[in-house]
């Protein structure tokens, strides 16, 4: 009795530890934008954000958009996606609340 | 042996509790993390001490007095207190990233955030009472307090979901104490079901 209770104490962490698959993409957005060698460079979106008076923490490629985290002109703390070729903004949202999303 | 016994003692596993918190904050010092990336590692840090220190009481119900069990049981207001900790810092690299109480107050109610600020609520009881002093004074009422961590743990497990993208980190990480529960629900009925067996059979020899 005490044997098999081990032995599921230990597949258990076993299996639990198996479940920890890494996620690449969050699948919040996803952009279309061909090869990257089309891209603009992250630094000339975050250079164009600063100049609307966007402040920013960090950003990335996500589903293959440019994903920033920030503050909006207006104040509110964010993470924004944008599209990589034509830098349009495509989805504003805080912690989970959707601000913008384009239509 | 005096350096094991040293290496064993509850000072060397605070030492080895602080070290995640240091070099993290070396980390950040360096300029090599910023505060918005001490967020995930501060947070999952109080969550895996909570979760080990919660896990004790199950795995002593289901192997019973064992050295071992008994080294864990020694250890396990330590583990609530490095989760405390852990949290602590996890506000402060979130009041540093969010820099003002506005932005703070704008998503205050976003349910990957309150559910945060109520693990933490939740939290400061447990850690308060988590002395010699408190179990003396408290009594019985002590235990009842401090089963408050199955609510904190449901909390930052809530917490843990909303906020972040994709389940898998912290179902990996609650799921085996979630198992561990239930083996323990299920032993413990047994056991009693036992022994009212063993009673009813002694009555009726």
């Amino acid at each position: 009795m005490k044997y098999s209770a081990f032995a599921v104490a230990t597949a258990v962490v076993f299996a639990s530890a198996g479940l920890s698959a890494p996620a690449l993409a969050t699948g919040k957005m996803s952009c279309e934008a061909g090869p990257q060698s089309g891209w603009k460079t992250r630094a000339e979106l975050e250079a164009s954000l600063v100049e609307q008076g966007w402040t920013i923490k960090k950003s990335k490629v996500d589903g293959g958009c440019y994903e920033v985290y920030g503050t909006t002109p207006e104040g509110d703390r964010v993470e924004a996606y944008f599209h990589p070729v034509s830098l349009e903004k495509l989805l504003v949202s805080r912690r989970g609340e959707i601000l913008f999303r384009k239509k | 042996m005096s350096i094991l016994r040293m290496l064993n003692s509850l000072p060397a596993f605070w030492i080895i509790l602080s070290i995640p918190a240091i070099l993290l904050i070396r980390g950040y010092w360096t300029g090599d993390i910023i505060a918005m990336d001490m967020l995930h590692p501060t947070g999952e840090f109080s969550a895996r001490f909570l979760i080990v220190a919660l896990m004790i009481t199950p795995l002593s119900v289901m192997f019973g007095v064992r050295r071992w069990t008994g080294w864990l049981m020694k250890r396990r207001r330590s583990l609530g207190l490095a989760a405390f900790g852990y949290a602590i810092l996890h506000l402060l690299f979130y009041i540093i990233d969010m820099e003002a109480l506005k932005p703070i107050l704008a998503e205050f109610w976003a349910p990957g955030i309150w559910t945060g600020w109520a693990a933490l609520l939740v939290f400061v009881p447990l850690a308060m009472t988590s002395n010699n002093v408190s179990m003396r004074r408290l009594k019985r009422g002590w235990k009842r307090l401090q089963r408050l961590a199955y609510i904190a743990a449901l909390l930052t497990l809530a917490h843990w979901l909303l906020i972040h993208d994709g389940l898998g980190g912290a179902l990996a990480h609650f799921i085996p104490l979630f198992l561990l529960e239930i083996l323990r629900v299920i032993i413990t009925y047994a056991r009693r079901n036992n022994m009212t067996k063993q009673q009813d059979s002694l009555q009726t020899e």
